[in-house]
């Protein structure tokens, strides 16, 4: 008799193994427990079972319920990366050097909000934000500031950028060539995913099919010319931080996602060529069983939907790759310190997840930007669960479990109907014009609310088991100074640089705009080189195709 | 009769978090307000526009980037100089407790903090717009209701003998009853008549016998006064107002509210 398929995947797998540990071993020879009991690389059913292979696979399998690496965090823990970034690009590059003496090699680029809506610092619009949430970045010479002595083919950086993301890609090229580093050894990620905007964000600029183009052209460009670059992340954090539910935040992202793919197969790129190239990004919530259950059921849909629906013939379209941040919208401003024990299952969950990288958040992200020492309480929370609490030494330990299991069906079936309704309304761009997927969290945001205001709900310290009398933390303070240094640093730049150079790169990018099927972004990063700004660039483009106004 | 509370819901600045803006907005409509929401990216000076054009009796402030303490205040100011500074401003979002006071130096009336209950929002504005008119008590008692078997033989006593003067005397079909009031000072007696034994006066007749039925106030703003206390629990028989007699508002608490006396609000309208 053959070998059933049980037999085969699990020697695949074996084999993976074999061919993954000799590259990279794991990080231990063996692995026990406090009581020095061994601890497996895998649990398994102790019956062959067909439907196991179906459902969940071995590690590193199709459909990667399990997780998408054969050894996982046996080998390597998950990317520890914090989101930061405030103030002057100066100051944020010295936390960078930082970070990075303290061993730490991927970094991540927070900008404030005119920079994410393609304002100049000197803007009437930008009155009052200028490097409030982030660092303010108005030309070329900002980036050459942030990125100051950090050589670019020794790191990789994440921004979070997405109206603008073709300008912030083109300037942070345009470092590397300065520094001597080629755009093919770039790596890193950038957000780049318009429609969450439109859903849950706000940061948008142009109307949808525009904003398409732009990803699209991203999407050409590096795989010809940036091809270790993530070239989106697709988003469900923001549409969790919106009030959407679980199911809805899995079933939105993996809409917009299935856009993205369409959009660029419209313009004729190979499924195998970008898919690759895809990330995710999740929220990890409360209520731990069901997240850990939304993380698994989500890269076995992905993978279903990669291989059936759209024929990806390659692995690696088939795996969803995901980064994770904990649920800013669960803490609360009573009692601060609590929020550090919700953040440390949220974790929990996204790490019994498989997520690929995690973000923790501070404990007064209720109040106002984090502080460095709460800050640092977030990453060793990380670092806790990593060393101490052994749950990375066995793959996916919770598969198995009659609840989880149960739980990851039946989120499958329930992401399914709405992909099912959101493709009967036309797909995702449309449904995000109708503002279906922004009623419809609408909808759970505020029946959440009124849960908790009639105490169905339970948060902790906030409308139960509350304090007569709240402490004050210390909170970090953005200096006023700031917006007005940086206003005065662009003024200079733009007396400085070569004017005639900046309106003719400015005029052949809007004749590109108008041309439907050039690609922008070899124009945009001429226009950067010569110091143009993001507010100009932008304000081009606004010209040519429209404003959103929501 | 107290018109609807309009509110200005707005975003100014440039983040895009609006799930707490949506939420007031909705929860301020579900509470009888109407609510106009500015969307996300408005400037001072486009709220403070909006604010008048769309005539709002009171507009709130949402952010949540860190720019309140420069937006909030601009808003405030611009409504002053447009001669629109009594449209108050309140404001929430992420706003650290030190900021609070600096904000309400600056003018803007009350800040709320994450997780401050819509109703605690609502209760708030209505408060704010009614002023002191909500929590002004009742200015005088309107009248006392005297339950009586027969007005005609009670007219002697009241009339010949006390000598009060008889001010009108009606029958009110929908309860039933025949009533007659006598002026005394700013208040006058109510006598009460069933006119069938379905009345609710035949009824108390039956069970307590003749006398002191209820006593009457006279209160403003009676609807918006009825939706105040229905928040705080006080029982009542009628949640909003009905017609009274001359053409007033009449609404009666549930007796379990007071020792078991049974309390009528009144509003007459006002003269002029």
């Amino acid at each position: 008799m053959g070998k059933n398929e049980y037999e085969i995947q699990k020697e695949k797998w074996e084999q993976d193994v074999q061919k993954a540990t000799n590259r990279f071993p794991e990080r231990k020879e063996t692995f026990t427990t406090s009581s020095e009991k061994e601890v497996d690389r895998l649990y398994i059913p102790e019956q062959e079972d067909a439907n196991y292979v179906d459902k969940l696979g071995f590690p590193g399998q199709y459909p990667y319920t399990r997780g998408i690496q054969p050894t996982m965090y046996r080998s390597r823990f998950w990317t520890m990366r914090q989101y930061a970034g405030f103030g002057s690009a100066k100051e944020t590059n010295n936390r960078f050097r930082y970070l990075l003496d303290q061993g730490q090699t991927g970094l991540s680029v927070a900008f404030d909000l005119p920079t994410q809506i393609g304002y100049d610092s000197d803007d009437m619009m930008s009155e009052g934000e200028v490097g409030k949430v982030g660092v303010a970045i108005d030309t070329l010479k900002d980036m050459e500031d942030l990125f100051d002595s950090i050589p670019l083919d020794k790191v990789s950086t994440s921004m979070t950028i997405n109206a603008p993301a073709s300008v912030l890609l083109c300037m942070y090229i345009a470092v590397g060539e300065k520094q001597g580093v080629s755009k093919e050894k770039l790596t890193g990620t950038i957000q780049n995913d318009i429609l969450k905007e439109y859903i849950a964000r706000g940061t948008y600029i142009y109307p949808p099919k525009p904003s398409m183009r732009l990803i699209t052209n991203i999407f050409a460009y590096c795989q010809q010319y940036v091809p270790k670059f993530n070239t989106i992340s697709i988003s469900g954090y923001h549409i969790r931080e919106a009030g959407s539910t679980a199911v809805q935040e899995l079933a939105f992202t993996l809409a917009n996602g299935m856009a993205y793919v369409d959009a660029a197969l419209a313009n004729d790129l190979e499924i195998d060529k970008f898919a690759p190239r895809l990330a995710f990004f999740f929220n990890a919530h409360n209520n731990f069983f069901e997240e850990i259950a939304k993380f698994r059921a989500a890269r076995r849909i992905w993978a279903k939907i990669m291989k059936e629906h759209y024929g990806a013939k390659s692995e690696k379209s088939w795996k969803l790759r995901f980064h994770t941040q904990t649920g800013g919208s669960t803490l609360t401003a009573q009692q601060p310190d609590n929020n550090i024990v919700r953040v440390t299952m949220q974790a929990l969950a996204a790490v019994l997840g498989g997520t690929q990288s995690l973000h923790t958040n501070s404990r007064d992200e209720a109040l106002a930007l984090p502080t460095e020492e709460s800050a640092r309480i977030a990453l060793r929370t990380q670092q806790i669960i990593a060393h101490e609490s052994g749950v990375a030494d066995t793959i996916d330990p919770l598969g198995g479990s009659y609840y989880i299991e149960q739980l990851t069906d039946e989120m499958e079936a329930e992401v399914e109907k709405y992909l099912e309704k959101i493709k009967d309304l036309g797909g995702a761009v449309q449904a995000v014009e109708d503002g279906y997927m922004q009623r419809e969290i609408h909808q759970a945001a505020y029946e959440a609310q009124k849960r908790i205001e009639k105490q169905e709900d339970i948060v902790v310290g906030m409308n139960k088991f509350q304090l007569e009398e709240e402490v004050n933390p210390d909170l970090l303070r953005v200096n006023e100074r700031l917006e007005m240094d940086q206003k005065e640093s662009l003024k200079t730049i733009k007396e400085s640089r070569n004017q005639a150079e900046v309106t003719t790169c400015l005029d052949r990018l809007r004749r590109a705009a108008q041309t439907e099927h050039e690609n922008l972004m070899p124009y945009i990063l001429d226009a950067v080189k010569v110091y143009a700004s993001i507010g100009e660039i932008c304000n081009i483009l606004r010209d040519e195709f429209g404003e959103y106004t929501g | 009769m107290s018109k609807k509370i309009r509110v200005l819901v707005a975003k100014p600045g440039l983040d895009g978090h609006d799930r707490g803006a949506l939420i007031i907005a909705q929860a301020l409509r579900d509470h009888g307000m109407e609510v106009i929401y500015t969307g996300l990216r408005q400037s001072p000076a486009q709220i403070a526009q909006a604010a008048i054009q769309e005539d709002v009796d009171v507009v709130g402030l949402s952010s949540l980037s860190g720019a309140h303490m420069s937006l909030f205040p601009k808003v405030v100011d611009l409504l002053k100089e447009k001669n629109a500074g009594d449209i108050p401003v309140v404001g929430g979002g992420v706003i650290p407790a030190e900021d609070i006071p600096i904000l309400e130096e600056k003018g803007v009336k009350k800040v709320f903090t994450p997780g401050t209950s819509t109703d605690v929002v609502a209760s708030y504005i209505k408060q704010l717009v009614y002023g002191t008119e909500l929590t002004e008590p009742p200015s005088k008692i309107a009248h006392i209701g005297i339950a009586v078997k027969s007005i005609e033989n009670s007219l002697h006593f009241y009339h010949n003998v006390l000598g009060l003067k008889l001010l009108g005397m009606e029958e009110v079909p929908s309860e039933q009853v025949k009533v007659a009031f006598f002026g005394i000072g700013e208040s006058s007696i109510e006598l009460l008549e069933p006119l069938s034994d379905d009345s609710v006066i035949a009824k108390y007749i039956e069970k307590k016998g003749e006398g002191i039925h209820h006593i009457a106030f006279e209160v403003k703003e009676l609807a918006e006064r009825l939706k105040v206390y229905q928040e705080q629990q006080v029982p009542l028989i009628h949640e909003t107002p009905k017609e009274g007699a001359h053409g007033s508002q009449i609404a009666f608490l549930h007796p379990k509210a007071a020792n078991g006396v049974l309390f009528e609000l009144c509003e007459h309208k006002k003269e002029d």
